[in-house]
């Protein structure tokens, strides 16, 4: 009993140790994404510094390099656990639809809605996709090609409903509603244009963009 | 009536610049002349403050009296690229021939020909404006009210000749030509498309757009 008892309380030792490791490590990079997100949205992306991020979660900088490789890596982060809830929320939306344009439109909704609270951190978002170094690295998640996957799909599903002409170049113009969305946050963020205007807005260019390609 | 005095002052400076007015601007013109040499070779990043200041021969200080960060001192460079733009479409537009969506063509490809060895900066810029590091008073690109202007008269001019129809909300369209602009500006600095490829995708989504308007 006793030499079994022995590499038993070793192994659940060896099984705890590393779990409440984890859990505190996972505890820690909680605590800097939060204070991450609160300064990226105060400060915008070039403002924040690891330092200030550090101070902000009540750690060191060494700390905070120790859980993620640098501000680009922390901002990263961010954005993908917000692209993996708006995926969620813009494929919900669209099954709403009622047609292809209403189904394209509540999904944008969504999205402004979504963003509609966090403006601030979208804008810095922005910042960062345009820059030509982090930019690509931020367009070519995961998350950003399933969001215009989603707008492709609602228009293979009008043209198998016949709602959309076969030769409807569905590819460029999921492209297009997808720069579309995009094109309108400056409003947003520059104009403080409702979310009543921005539905509207993108209404019309989901009609526009759309005109072309329905059938007869 | 404080206000007119000063406005008055202004003016009497401008008519004849005072020896301190005549040294900012003289500094203002080094500084912008060094930006956009290290700009062009290094890029915007990799472009100092410091180097600017020691280029132009000024101390960075007088770098910022003159300008309140190195986002606003892009901004000038940018502006004076545009100018040059603008002037140019301003030059042969008014001898463009065809229909309104190929004069669109020819339009975005002069553009995109003019742009071709700076669009890393044009991106910069584009960054620099949801960032928090442009004055309000700097103009980013992409919201100028000049390219909406020239792209809105070819519209006009479309609705005057009769090909394109007469209720299209034209400042709609516009919007979306500027979306779609945008996009293929990101294809060219992440994707190395050159300006024929660039000119090709626009030239597609400018027929999809032209589909909406066409007089039928």
């Amino acid at each position: 009993m006793k030499h079994m008892a022995t590499p038993q309380a070793a192994r659940e030792t060896t099984v705890k140790a590393p779990t409440r490791r984890t859990l505190a490590k996972q505890q820690t990079r909680a605590k800097v994404l939060a204070a991450a997100r609160n300064l990226f949205s105060e400060a915008g992306y070039e403002g924040a510094t690891i330092r200030d991020i550090a101070a902000a979660a009540g750690m060191s900088t060494g700390a905070v390099f120790a859980n993620f490789s640098d501000k680009s890596d922390l901002f990263r982060e961010i954005m993908m656990s917000d692209i993996a809830a708006l995926i969620e929320t813009m494929r919900d939306a669209g099954e709403r639809g009622k047609d292809v344009d209403d189904a394209i439109l509540k999904m944008f909704t969504a999205g402004y809605a979504f963003y509609k609270s966090q403006l601030p951190l979208a804008r810095a978002a922005f910042s960062v996709g345009w820059s030509s170094d982090d930019g690509p690295v931020l367009r070519g998640l995961a998350g950003v090609q399933r969001l215009r996957e989603l707008i492709t799909e609602q228009l293979a599903a009008g043209v198998e409903r016949g709602e959309l002409s076969q030769e409807a170049e569905i590819k460029l113009r999921a492209q297009m509603l997808f720069d579309t969305y995009l094109s309108n946050f400056p409003q947003a963020i520059f104009e403080g244009w409702s979310l009543d205007a921005l539905q509207a807005r993108a209404k019309d260019q989901i009609r526009v963009i759309l005109a072309g390609a329905r059938r007869g | 009536m404080s206000q007119g005095v000063l406005a008055r002052s202004d003016s009497a400076a401008l008519a004849a610049p005072s020896g301190r007015a005549s040294k900012k601007a003289a500094t203002r013109n080094r500084v912008i002349d060094a930006a956009r040499a290290l700009f062009d070779t290094k890029g915007y990043d990799g472009a100092s403050i410091r180097e600017i200041a020691s280029q132009a021969g000024v101390s960075v200080g007088s770098v910022f009296t003159t300008f309140s960060s190195k986002g606003e001192i892009l901004s000038e460079v940018m502006q004076e690229r545009l100018t040059l733009l603008y002037a140019e479409l301003d030059r042969v537009i008014p001898h463009l021939r065809a229909s309104t969506a190929d004069r669109l063509r020819s339009m975005f490809a002069i553009q995109f020909a003019f742009e071709a060895s700076h669009t890393k900066l044009f991106l910069a810029h584009i960054s620099a404006a949801y960032d928090w590091t442009l004055s309000s008073e700097a103009r980013p690109f992409g919201r100028t009210p000049r390219l909406r202007q020239i792209i809105r008269e070819c519209l006009e001019r479309g609705v005057e000749e009769g090909d394109v129809a007469a209720g299209v909300d034209l400042d709609e369209v516009v919007d979306l030509l500027l979306a779609a602009y945008a996009w293929v500006y990101r294809m060219a600095a992440w994707d190395g498309a050159d300006v024929a490829s660039m000119t090709s995708v626009m030239d597609r989504q400018i027929g999809l757009i032209a589909a909406s308007f066409r007089r039928p």
